[in-house]
C-alpha cells in the first residue's frame, strides 16, 4: 500500500467518523510511527485523526478535509515545515502544531513566526500533545467569536487577570504594575498556554523596532516575575521556553 | 667574460699607464734607482683587489713599458746594455711572482670569508629548522632567510611548494623583495602560471627554470641566451634520499643563473654563492623531510588514540543503550504475554519501567549527539545576552518535568546584580543540567542540592555558578581526570543504593568542560570525599555589557499603546 493510498484511506474512515462532533486533527509527519502512537493516543473519544505522509497532500487535506488542527513534522520528504506552514498561512487559520525532533532547531522560531501556534519536541509523552492541542483549539474557538475570549478574566493557579479593570492578582493579593508589564502579562494571558516568541512579543508591545531586542526583554521579564511570581527564581506562571520565548501558563 | 673581468684588465692598463708617467716625470727632476719598482705597486693592488689575470697582463705590460720608455734605445723593444736584461728580467719575474702571491692570498682570504659566511647561514637555517614548533611558520622562515641570504646574487623572490592535493604542487610560503617589480614576480609563483612547470619538476626531480616573458623549451633549462634585464623563475627539485620531497623556487635577475650552475669562474666567487645555495636546498629538503615525517607521525598517534576512544566509546555506549532497550523490551514482552494475567498495579509498573527506559535513551542520544557535534567542531557557542537566573530556572524546570526531581530540594541562590552575560543558553544548559543530574545522582534523596550564582570581583571580572552536593564525593586524585572523556570515579558504592553502582556515560563532565572552555571559561570540582561535591563554573564578563532597557510604553484612550520616549536603546555586541 502506497503511503498515498494510506492517507486516503485514513481520510475516508474519519470523514465516517465526523458527524460525532469530534475534533479533527490532521498529521503531516512522513513517519509512520509517530502517525500510529498519535492516533492510538488521541482516538480514544474526543478526536478523529487523519495522516498524510507529506507536504503537498496535506495542504489538499487541509483543503478538502477542513480539520480543526493541523499536527506538522518539520522535516517532511517533499517539502518543509516552514514552506507548509508558510503556504498554509497564506489561506487558512486552522491552528498548527509544530513537531520537531531537536530542541535547539531555529526552524521552529520561523515556523512559530509565520504563524505556526505553537510547537512540541519529539519525544513526547501524550499528555502534552492533548494539552497543547486543547489550547490550540480553545485559542482558535475564542479567534472565531472574536476577540480575546469571552471572558474579561484571564485565571491560572494563582495569578488573575482582570481585562475590563486593568487589575492583577497574584496569589489573591492585588499587584501594581506599569504599563507596560501590564501590556506584557496582558498579550501573554491572551495566548496563554501557548508560547510566544520574543520577536512576537517585543513587536506586538513595543512595535517592530524594537523585535531585535530580546536580550533586553529578558530583563524586563525578570522584573515581572519579581512582582507576580511567588519564587522568581523558579517561575510558576510565566515560564522560559528556552530561546524560543515565553509560555503564561494555561488555565486549569 | 663578464663586464667586471673586463674592467680588471682596463685598470691593468691604466695602472701601467699611470706608473710609466710617474716613473717618466720622476725621471726629468734626476735619476732614482730601481724606480721600476713601481710597476710592482700597481701588480701587487691589482692581484690583491682585482684579480690573477689583470695582474698578469700588468706584469708583461710594465716589462714592455719599461723596456721601450726608459731603456736606451728607446721606443725600441731592443735592449743595449746587457745589464739591462738582468733588471728587466727581474721587473717581469718579480711582478709575476708577487703577482701571484697576492692573489693566491686574495683567493684564500675570499674563500675564507665565503665559508664562514656559508657556516653562519646554514647554522642560522639549521637553528631554524631544530627550533620550529610549526611547519607554517618554519617554511615562511626559512623563505625569508633564504631571500635575505641571496638577495646579493640577484635573487627577488624566494617560494617552498610541496605535493598538493591535486596535480598541481601548493605553495606553502613565499617571500618577496621590497619592490612592486619583485613582489609581482614573486607572486607569479603562487599563481597558476607555472603550476605545469612545477609539476614537471616535481614529478621528475629535476630544476626546470623559465624566463618570466618567453617561455623557453624545458631542454635549455639553463640557457645562457636569455636577454639581460630579463626574469626568471627556477623550480629546483628538493631530494631527500631518493624522493623528491618538494620545490624550491626563485625568481630573479638573469644573475640567479649562478646559484645553479658550479661550472663559472671561481674567481668571481659565484662558485661559492651557488655552493651556498646547494647546501641551502639540502637544509630546505631536510625540512620538509622532517616535517613530513612528523606530521605523519602525529598521524598516526591520532589515528592510534581514536581507535582506542573508539572501543571504549562503543563499549560504554553500547551497554548504555542496550541497558534501557532490554528494560523495554522485557516490559513489552510481558504485557503482550498472553498466558499471565498481570494485576493493575503489576501493569503499571511495566509501563513506568518503559516510560523512564524511553527517558533514558532520549537524554543518551542527547549526550552522543552533543559530543560528535563538538567533535566536528560545530560546537562553537552562538552566544547572546541571557540572565544565568532565567537558565537555571529552566533546567529545573526542565528536570522537574523529567520526573528527575522527584520531591528532592533543589536550593536557587541567584544574586540580584548578575548583568546579562554572554552566552550559548543551549550548551551552558547542557552545562547546568549535567552538573545537576551528577549532584542528585551522586547524594542521598533526603539532603538538598544547591545552585548558586554570583559575581566575582577577583580576579577578574566573572560570572561563577556553583553547583553543591552533600553526596559521596569524588575523592582527590580523581578530581581533574572526572573531565577526561569516559571518565568514571573508581568504586563508587553509593551506600543508600548499594545493590546497584551508578550508571552514566563517562560524558556529561567532558562536554561540560568543552563548553565552558569554549565561552573563554573554567570548570573545576572541589570535594571531600563523603562530605559532598561542588562543581563550579565560571564565565567571563566583558567589561561593557548592555546597560539599556526596554522604554515604558502609555496606553492612550483607545486601548492602543505607544513606546514612550524615542530612545534607542543601546546595542553591545
Amino acid at each position: 500500500m502506497s503511503s498515498d493510498d494510506a492517507a486516503t484511506d485514513a481520510l475516508s474512515d474519519t470523514e465516517q467518523a465526523t458527524s460525532g462532533g469530534k475534533a479533527r486533527v490532521l498529521v503531516i509527519d512522513d513517519e509512520p510511527e509517530i502517525r500510529r502512537a498519535v492516533q492510538l493516543g488521541l482516538a480514544s473519544g474526543e478526536f478523529t485523526v487523519a495522516w498524510s505522509p507529506n507536504g503537498q497532500r496535506g495542504l489538499e487535506m487541509v483543503a478538502q478535509w477542513h480539520p480543526d488542527i493541523v499536527l506538522l513534522d518539520l522535516s517532511l520528504p517533499d517539502m518543509d515545515g516552514i514552506e507548509v506552514t508558510r503556504a498554509l498561512r497564506s489561506w487558512s487559520a486552522v491552528p498548527i502544531l509544530i513537531l520537531s525532533v531537536r530542541s535547539g532547531d531555529t526552524d521552529k522560531i520561523t515556523a512559530l513566526e509565520l504563524g505556526a501556534d505553537d510547537y512540541l519536541t519529539k519525544p513526547f509523552s501524550m499528555g502534552e500533545l492533548r494539552a497543547r492541542i486543547s489550547v490550540a483549539l480553545r485559542h482558535a474557538a475564542h479567534a472565531a467569536t472574536g476577540g480575546v475570549g469571552d471572558s474579561a478574566r484571564f485565571t491560572t493557579s494563582g495569578l488573575a487577570l482582570d481585562f475590563a479593570r486593568r487589575q492583577v492578582l497574584a496569589s489573591e493579593r492585588e499587584i501594581h504594575l506599569t504599563p507596560t508589564e501590564y501590556e506584557v502579562l496582558k498579550y501573554l494571558a491572551m495566548h496563554a498556554g501557548q508560547v510566544v516568541t520574543h520577536r512576537t512579543l517585543l513587536r506586538a508591545v513595543w512595535g517592530p523596532d524594537y523585535e531585535d531586542e530580546a536580550h533586553y526583554l529578558r530583563v524586563f521579564i525578570g522584573q515581572l516575575r519579581r512582582k507576580i511570581e511567588p519564587e522568581p527564581g523558579r517561575p510558576r506562571y510565566l515560564l522560559t521556553e528556552p530561546g524560543i520565548g515565553y509560555r503564561l501558563r494555561a488555565p486549569e | 667574460m663578464s663586464r667586471d673581468d673586463l674592467s680588471g684588465y682596463g685598470y691593468a692598463l691604466l695602472g701601467v699607464a699611470g706608473a710609466s708617467l710617474v716613473i717618466a716625470l720622476v725621471g726629468r727632476i734626476g735619476h732614482v734607482a730601481n724606480i721600476s719598482l713601481l710597476y710592482l705597486l700597481v701588480v701587487l693592488w691589482l692581484a690583491a683587489w682585482v684579480g690573477r689575470g689583470p695582474a698578469i697582463l700588468a706584469s708583461v705590460l710594465a716589462f714592455l713599458a719599461y723596456d721601450l720608455f726608459f731603456i736606451s734605445p728607446l721606443f725600441r723593444f731592443v735592449v743595449d746594455d746587457p745589464t739591462e736584461w738582468l733588471s728587466l728580467i727581474a721587473l717581469l719575474v718579480t711582478s709575476l711572482v708577487t703577482g701571484q702571491l697576492a692573489s693566491a692570498v686574495r683567493d684564500r682570504a675570499r674563500e675564507a670569508l665565503l665559508s664562514q659566511q656559508r657556516t653562519v647561514t646554514l647554522y642560522g637555517m639549521a637553528q631554524l629548522i631544530a627550533s620550529a614548533t610549526d611547519h607554517g611558520s618554519l617554511f615562511h622562515d626559512l623563505t625569508q632567510r633564504l631571500l635575505k641570504v641571496f638577495t646579493p646574487s640577484g635573487v627577488t623572490g624566494v617560494a617552498i611548494l610541496l605535493p598538493g592535493q591535486g596535480i598541481y604542487p601548493a605553495v606553502r610560503a613565499l617571500a618577496a623583495a621590497p619592490g612592486a617589480d619583485a613582489e609581482q614576480h614573486a607572486l607569479r609563483l603562487n599563481s597558476q602560471s607555472y603550476a605545469a612547470e612545477a609539476a614537471w619538476a616535481l614529478e621528475h626531480g629535476e630544476t626546470v627554470g623559465e624566463t618570466v616573458a618567453h617561455t623557453l623549451s624545458r631542454s635549455s633549462t639553463l640557457s645562457p641566451e636569455a636577454p639581460p634585464g630579463e626574469s626568471l623563475v627556477y623550480y629546483i627539485a628538493l631530494t631527500s634520499g631518493q624522493r623528491t620531497v618538494g620545490l624550491l623556487a626563485i625568481t630573479g635577475k638573469v644573475a640567479i643563473r649562478g646559484l645553479l650552475s658550479p661550472s663559472l669562474s671561481p674567481v668571481t666567487g659565484s662558485n661559492g654563492a651557488s655552493a651556498l645555495f646547494a647546501a641551502c636546498c639540502d637544509q630546505v629538503a631536510l625540512a620538509i623531510d622532517r616535517a613530513t615525517l612528523q606530521q605523519q607521525a602525529i598521524h598516526a598517534q591520532a589515528l592510534d588514540e581514536s581507535n582506542q576512544l573508539k572501543d571504549v566509546f562503543l563499549g560504554s555506549v553500547t551497554h548504555d543503550l542496550r541497558t534501557p532497550l532490554a528494560s523495554i523490551k522485557a516490559a513489552v514482552t510481558s504485557l503482550l504475554g498472553a498466558d499471565v494475567h498481570w494485576s493493575e498495579s503489576e501493569r503499571r509498573e511495566f509501563l513506568e519501567s518503559i516510560d523512564q527506559s524511553a527517558d533514558r535513551l532520549n537524554r543518551l542520544v542527547g549526550n552522543l549527539l552533543d559530543i560528535s557535534r563538538q567533535e566536528a567542531g560545530v560546537g562553537t557557542p552562538e552566544k547572546d545576552w541571557y540572565l544565568i537566573g532565567d537558565v537555571i530556572a529552566t533546567v529545573l524546570e526542565r528536570l522537574e518535568l523529567a520526573g528527575q526531581l522527584q520531591g528532592r530540594e533543589v536550593q536557587v541562590d541567584v544574586a540580584d546584580d548578575i548583568p546579562l552575560a554572554p552566552m550559548d543558553h543551549t550548551q551552558i544548559e547542557q552545562v547546568l543540567t549535567n552538573l545537576l543530574e551528577n549532584a542528585l545522582k551522586y547524594s542521598p534523596a533526603n539532603l538538598p542540592v544547591r545552585v548558586s550564582a554570583a559575581l566575582t570581583t577577583e580576579p577578574e571580572h566573572e560570572l561563577e555558578v556553583r553547583v553543591n552536593d552533600e553526596g559521596v564525593g569524588v575523592p582527590a586524585s580523581e578530581l581533574h581526570a572526572i573531565f577526561d572523556k569516559f571518565y568514571r570515579v573508581h568504586d563508587v558504592r553509593l551506600p543508600w543504593a548499594s545493590d546497584r553502582p551508578p550508571t552514566g556515560t563517562g560524558l556529561g563532565l567532558a562536554i561540560s568542560d568543552n563548553i565552558i572552555r569554549a565561552h573563554g571559561g573554567r570548570i573545576w570540582a572541589e570535594s571531600a570525599p563523603g562530605k559532598g561535591s561542588t562543581f563550579i563554573f565560571r564565565l567571563p564578563i566583558p567589561d561593557e555589557t548592555p546597560q539599556g532597557a526596554l522604554p515604558d510604553i502609555v496606553p492612550d484612550a483607545e486601548g492602543t499603546t505607544t513606546v514612550a520616549e524615542e530612545e534607542e536603546a543601546p546595542h553591545v555586541e
